[in-house]
């Protein structure tokens, strides 16, 4: 695109005058300056909360809400992080443990029972898979908000209320999960499969050592968006978890700030801050697979 | 001979399709009993609750349509039901807007490190936990020593009470929404313009096209599934709306910021009026699905399929 832009830049000036050619080199540099205005300061206001957020977090407390508001750390008091280990009112390795368990335990369940009926509804023929595939894209449709209240109810005749497992067995697969490794196997020769068969291999040994390993991409995107998502979940959490040694970070830290005015700030954005860290490092090291998988689900949706 | 070879071919392929046909089932029933269980089910509880008075604690009572037609004089119900489409169409357009004009300028933005930084920097408040977030935006929201009203101060603005006044606390969550969301919306732009081949930007650049025309004529029209799959899921998402309203502003003052979402759980899980409840569940269910069959329908009249 960009060089693009350039050779017509060329073509142009090029083809009309001199003059005329200074004019359009001028409006567009005009143009590329109030794009490369409006995409710094989008940025700035998306980024603002956070670095507000981190710069606070290392001040003293009761510079917490000084004006004019800083953006940028005025000092560094680590021991802010420190006391977020150490403190009474946030026990935050214990949450963080719990956020962890509860996230791994869902990705990897929905990973394995996605893909092996992602499988069989792209590469196996059987009696109703085609509608059986379509009910789980009809389900996508349905608000988790209008079912939550009876899942409530199955969760507390299960017994499960104030349980991880609460949040755990809803989340163990996922329509869209379904849907979106569907299209990765559709997308695989069929010769990949054909010679496997013909060799007599099982149709899990097909699925588990041929086709998953080269679906590895949509596995990935799909481990990246269920992670995350069960990592900020707060709804089901707020629902459920009534021991506060049962606490998710989200909701750890949300009822925390119900002692804003009273303790630390500093000491909850600091836990706040600590809570992003682990997605922003998975995000970093993997935009390319959020972005692709967008592009996926997104073009076919 | 012959004829024995093909009885045994034959009996190879019902076998063999048997098979299949055993390994599909068993290969796809995990997903499908959580899905029974845990969407499947609830939904039919739903629908069947929604004609019933249940408090959680006795056995639901069969109560006919009362509830349907309590729907009618539930003055509540009509406020939130209306934040809720405000909202839902408020972040929906800012979400789309801004998001198709971020990504058609990261897609152009000069180099790889920058492009990057971008992403990453839009994308990020996607990332974060809604709930702890809004409270650090219940902060730059904040009527006297907020960071918000601080910039308008030095603009010469007077003080606005984003969160605390019915004529700008929805206002303020919608605000939240499309800060929050904005991220996706751009990314899946982002994605439908890489997709588009460049060979079609080419061809109209020598038959004479300027940069106008080739935004008017090829970025929009092929940027469309794109747009069609950030309305449908941005709906479906916006009349979900949950902590922005019930964090940020917890529904207030009053009734003025309360979403669908924020009412039903308080119906639900405050009041225990589980009967109810599920009528406005069953509504928000009906609601969404018109809306989304909806939006195929119209999506096919505007929507450009190569």
């Amino acid at each position: 695109m960009s060089s693009l832009s350039g050779a017509e830049t060329k073509l142009r000036g090029g083809r009309a005058g001199p003059a005329i050619g200074v004019m359009t080199r001028l409006s567009r540099r005009l143009g590329k300056g109030i794009i490369y205005v409006f995409l710094i300061t989008m940025a700035f206001v998306e980024l603002m909360p956070m670095m507000w957020l981190f710069s606070t977090s290392l001040r003293l407390p009761k510079a917490s809400f000084d004006l004019p508001p800083d953006f940028f750390p005025t000092s560094f008091r680590w021991q802010n992080y420190q006391a977020v280990f150490t403190s009474e009112r946030i026990n935050y390795p214990l949450f963080f443990l719990n956020s962890l368990r509860i996230a791994v335990v869902v990705t990897v369940g929905q990973l394995f029972t996605c893909s092996m009926a992602a499988f069989a509804y792209a590469r196996m023929r059987f009696r109703g898979n085609g509608t059986i595939f379509f009910l789980f894209l009809a389900s996508m449709m349905i608000p988790g908000t209008a079912v939550v209240l009876p899942y409530f109810i199955i969760v507390k005749f299960l017994g499960l209320t104030d349980t991880h497992w609460a949040l755990i067995l809803p989340g163990l697969t996922s329509a869209f999960g379904v849907f979106l490794l569907r299209q990765h196997f559709m997308a695989l020769p069929a010769d990949l499969m054909d010679a496997a068969k013909i060799d007599g291999a099982s149709f899990f040994k097909i699925y588990w050592s041929i086709l998953l390993p080269t679906v590895a991409p949509g596995l990935a995107s799909l481990g990246i968006f269920t992670f995350l998502a069960s990592w900020n979940e707060y709804y089901a959490a707020s629902l459920f978890l009534r021991s506060w040694d049962k606490y998710t970070l989200p909701l750890a830290l949300t009822l925390l700030a119900g002692y804003m005015g009273t303790g630390s700030i500093a000491e909850i954005l600091a836990s706040v801050f600590l809570s992003i860290l682990p997605v922003l490092a998975v995000f970093l090291l993997a935009q390319n697979f959020v972005i692709e998988s967008m592009s996926r689900s997104g073009m076919k949706g | 001979m012959e004829r024995e070879a093909s009885a045994s071919l034959l009996q190879r392929t019902r076998t063999s399709k048997f098979r299949e046909s055993l390994a599909g089932y068993l290969m796809q029933s995990p997903a499908l009993l959580v899905l029974t269980a845990f969407v499947l089910i609830p939904m039919a509880a739903a629908i069947f609750l929604a004609f019933t008075k249940y408090n959680l604690f006795d056995p639901p009572k069969w109560n006919g349509i009362a509830n349907f037609q309590h729907l009618f004089s539930d003055k509540r119900l009509w406020r939130t039901y209306e934040n809720t489409v405000l909202i839902a169409l408020g972040s929906v357009v800012g979400n789309n807007v801004l998001g198709l004009l971020l990504a058609m300028g990261v897609n152009r933005a000069m180099s790889r490190t920058f492009k990057y930084f971008l992403r990453a920097a839009l994308f990020f408040p996607v990332l974060t936990t809604a709930a702890s977030l809004a409270m650090v935006w219940r902060y730059i929201f904040a009527t006297d020593r907020g960071a918000m009203n601080w910039v308008l101060g030095q603009l010469g603005i007077g003080r606005i009470a984003w969160l605390t006044s019915s004529e700008w606390a929805l206002f303020s969550v919608i605000m939240y929404q499309v800060w929050r969301s904005l991220g996706v919306t751009m990314v899946v732009y982002l994605a439908g313009l890489q997709g588009i081949p460049q060979e079609l930007y080419e061809a109209a650049k020598i038959d004479g096209a300027g940069s106008r025309q080739l935004t008017r004529h090829i970025t929009l029209p092929l940027i469309t599934p794109s747009a069609f799959f950030n309305v449908v899921m941005g709906f479906i998402a916006g009349f979900q709306i949950f902590e922005g309203s019930y964090v940020l502003t917890g529904g207030g003052p009053g009734d003025a910021s309360r979403t669908i979402a924020v009412y039903l759980y308080e119906l639900a899980f405050r009041r225990f009026e589980m009967g109810y409840g599920a009528t406005v569940s069953v509504t928000l269910l009906v609601l969404l699905m018109l809306l989304t069959v909806l939006q195929f329908w119209i999506g096919n009249r505007w929507v450009y399929y190569e």
